[in-house]
């Protein structure tokens, strides 16, 4: 049975004929964006905003933050951009804290701020190794235990952490990156278990290949052989993947949870 | 579902077994005869006045003052690991009565006969499994209550 | 139709019987009622078994009594409510006999508790009370009654010392009771120190588990009056039910079905509580010994413990004397066998064989029995002659 308020599209009037739009129940909700100033992050938060989400933007650099939080606003969103060190636990509280109070609460955390400090693991550092480690999976920890802390008590929440499919499948020169999604996504499941009987789902989206400044660094030859690895012949855009964000905290994906979804173009099937 | 309800269940089954899932949720429900309107709580399926079979859930405030408490020093099976602990008697506000634990913002040396008192839906938060119970607090304690979902 | 008289009564001995079987301590019980009744066991048109079933391992305890009894083919039944079973099977005999189905009756009241192991014992304490609501938070028999304890506490003004004082009266009894379980006197200082079970109740508040049996043998006016004057008579039966949850019944300070079936039973048998010399009350726990005074109408309602302070219940005052066979409390407490030696005890008092028990001039009596917490209510009124 189709709930009520569903109306079938190109039949109200006021439609584009570039499609329409469905209520997926985020307005008024409050999202925090990860890694949100650029690339992967930066169209999380733009998406989230037009479905009628308030964002917070937490990045390491503030100015960036705060650029993407004009963005947003530009949409006719409330958005706030802080700088952050997710690495860093007291900060990430306090963020949270500050995200709670200025945008009147949090229904939506999604970790996406990732490093990367490639080398052959018999070559890696420890600062290579433990750099990673720390921003990718005790940030990604810090911003859910934090918002888990909110979410539990009102009963309701939604967590998206960006992994990638290099976690679901060996890397070389990735060590410490392949470590730390690997990680993300362990977490991920048993946060999934830990705050299912809260309304809480915990989900985790694995891109391949995104069209991104972290890619440019990318040698060209190595970017050759990643297209050739998808089936659809092409990289995920930003806003493919943020598209799925959207989807997984939205009221439709309310029975997902505790998932994993490739979103790589079929680059590893 | 009604094996969610309690530390430990005896009843898996129940027709009004919602009941828990609402619990979960932060609501606590009654039952109104949907043929006569006798209220009830704890909440039944079948009205002891009229005998109609048609009833509806249907949230109560909580609202009550304690009838009378025991603190259990010598615990049944299933209930080793938490005692000693207070049960208490509750007389509602908008009618019946209700059996539940002595919550943390009323310590045992402080529960007097008579007091006024907030009844809080609880989830057994560390583990696992979902298992579901209610708190009898001081008034004006507050709690979340998921929002409402279509079915 | 008329009168039904009890004939002949046994009465085994309580305790810890880890020396026989459910079967082998019904027979203890007997063949003490079949010797004093003196009929023969040919006699005997049916048996009802009173005993609490989840205590035993063999399934069906009924049948397994009767066949060791040796009374195949008789019809049997057993007969459940709960601590009340012993009183219920008394009824049932005597609705059997007034219908004019049966002539002579046998009720048996036996139970073994100490079967089970801890565990077990453990899990059937935690559902006594209704367990769709309650059990689930853990309430036990000694938590409903330190409820209701805390309640008449907080109403009356009764103290603590005054429910134990009908724990000393009632061991004071008990130590001249060779039948009970426990054979010791206990003084207040011993009773106030021991551990608490649910406050305000501790240790020397609460009657305990036991094994034992008695037995009755009840027959019709004229099969009664053929065995001569020993007869003593079932005159007045009165039974109620309440709630089993406390959550639907009003107040918690007496029991209302008590009141309901000790108002039927004083009816029936043409008395007033005044009339009543000697009683046997359910002292599950002391506050339940308290509130049956008031209930029994012995007492107003919220003077039980002034009543005891006073030492009304004890033989020698003006108001009937209660438990001097030791009570609950003293005897132990093998559920379905509670209620039939309860009336072992009046059948014997109104006898005036009861020694240096006995209450003078002990012309009617009474039983009380109670099962769970008192969502089953049987009052028993008994005359000699």
């Amino acid at each position: 049975m189709l709930p009520k308020d569903r109306v079938a599209c190109g039949t109200r009037a006021g439609d584009s004929e570039s499609g329409c739009r469905v209520d997926l129940g985020l307005r008024n909700k409050v999202a925090v964006v990860t890694g949100g100033a650029r690339g992967i992050g930066k169209a999380i938060a733009e998406s989230l905003a037009i479905e009628g989400a308030a964002v917070a933007i937490f990045d390491r650099e503030g100015p960036s933050a705060q650029e993407a939080a004009r963005a947003v606003r530009d949409l006719g969103a409330r958005a706030i951009g802080l700088e952050v060190d997710v690495s860093k636990s007291e900060a990430v509280d306090a963020a949270v804290a500050a995200t709670v109070k200025e945008l009147g609460g949090l229904h939506v955390m999604v970790c996406n701020a990732g490093i990367t400090r490639d080398g052959p693991s018999w070559k890696m550092t420890d600062a290579q190794w433990q750099s990673v480690l720390d921003v990718n999976l005790n940030g990604y920890f810090y911003c859910n235990r934090a918002a888990a802390r909110v979410f539990k008590d009102q009963k309701q929440g939604r967590i998206v952490n960006v992994a990638s499919i290099n976690g679901l499948r060996g890397k070389f020169g990735q060590a410490n990156y392949t470590a730390s999604k690997g990680g993300v996504i362990a977490l991920s499941k048993t946060l999934a278990k830990e705050l299912g009987k809260f309304n809480v789902n915990v989900n985790v989206v694995a891109p391949g290949m995104v069209l991104t400044e972290m890619m440019a660094a990318v040698p060209p030859e190595f970017q050759a052989t990643a297209l050739a690895e998808t089936v659809l012949g092409r990289f995920a855009t930003p806003q493919d993947v943020a598209e799925l964000i959207v989807f997984l905290v939205s009221d439709r994906a309310r029975h997902v949870t505790g998932e994993v979804i490739k979103i790589d173009g079929g680059q590893y099937i | 579902m009604f094996g969610w309800f309690g530390k430990v269940s005896f009843v898996p089954f129940s027709k009004v077994q919602a009941f828990a899932v609402h619990l979960k949720d932060g609501r606590l429900m009654g039952s109104r005869c949907k043929s006569c309107g006798l209220t009830n709580f704890p909440p039944r399926a079948d009205c002891p006045t009229c005998m109609s079979e048609e009833f509806e859930l249907q949230e109560i405030t909580g609202r009550g003052t304690i009838y009378t408490y025991t603190r259990i020093d010598a615990a049944p099976s299933g209930f080793e690991d938490v005692a000693p602990y207070t049960i208490a008697v509750v007389d509602l506000e908008e009618g019946g009565r209700l059996l539940g634990w002595l919550g943390e913002t009323i310590p045992p040396e402080e529960i007097v006969v008579g007091m006024p008192v907030q009844v809080v839906p609880r989830l057994f938060e560390e583990i696992q499994e979902i298992r579901v119970h209610y708190t009898v607090e001081r008034p004006g304690t507050t709690w979340g209550k998921a929002p409402l979902q279509p079915a | 139709m008329g009168r039904v008289g009890i004939l002949g009564v046994g009465h085994g001995r309580f305790g810890r019987r880890s020396d026989a079987t459910v079967q082998e301590l019904a027979f203890e019980a007997f063949r003490l009622a079949m010797a004093d009744a003196g009929i023969d066991r040919s006699e005997i048109d049916a048996s009802v078994v009173a005993a609490v079933p989840e205590y035993h391992k063999q399934r069906s305890v009924a049948g397994a009594v009767q066949e060791y009894l040796n009374l195949n083919p008789a019809p049997v039944w057993l007969t459940e409510v709960a601590c009340a079973s012993g009183s219920a099977a008394v009824r049932t005999a005597w609705m059997a006999i007034k219908s004019g189905v049966h002539k002579v009756v046998a009720v048996i009241g036996c139970q073994k508790m100490t079967e089970l192991s801890t565990p077990e014992i453990l899990a059937l304490m935690g559902r006594v009370g209704e367990v769709q609501w309650e059990s689930v938070f853990g309430t036990t028999f000694p938590g409903y009654y330190a409820m209701f304890a805390q309640r008449h506490m907080h109403e009356f003004g009764t103290t603590h010392e005054q429910m134990l004082q009908v724990a000393v009266k009632n061991h004071f009894y008990g130590a001249k009771n060779a039948n009970a379980m426990f054979q010791k006197a206990i003084t207040m200082e011993k009773a106030l120190a021991s551990d608490s079970v649910s406050t305000p109740l501790c240790v020397y508040d609460c009657c305990a588990n036991a094994d034992g049996a008695a037995c009755l043998i009840l027959a019709d006016e004229d099969r009664a009056r053929a065995a001569g004057d020993r007869v003593v008579w079932l005159d007045g039966l009165g039974c109620a039910s309440d709630s089993m949850s406390v959550l639907r019944r009003g107040d918690l300070v007496g029991l209302k079905a008590v009141s309901e079936a000790a108002k039927q039973a004083y009816r029936m048998a043409d008395v007033t509580p005044a009339d009543i010399k000697v009683a046997e009350v359910h002292d599950c726990f002391t506050i339940a010994e308290i509130m049956a005074y008031e209930d029994l109408g012995f007492c107003d309602k919220g003077e039980g413990g002034r009543f005891i302070e006073e030492r009304k219940p004890y033989v020698g005052s003006s108001a009937p004397a209660v438990n001097v066979d030791g009570g609950l409390k003293a005897k132990g407490h093998p559920i379905g066998a509670t209620g039939v030696s309860m009336t072992c005890e009046i059948v014997k008092q109104l006898r005036g064989d009861c020694g240096e028990r006995q209450v003078p001039d002990a012309d009617v009596g009474l039983t009380h029995n109670v099962g769970g917490i008192g969502q089953y209510a049987f009052v028993h009124v008994l005359r000699r002659g």
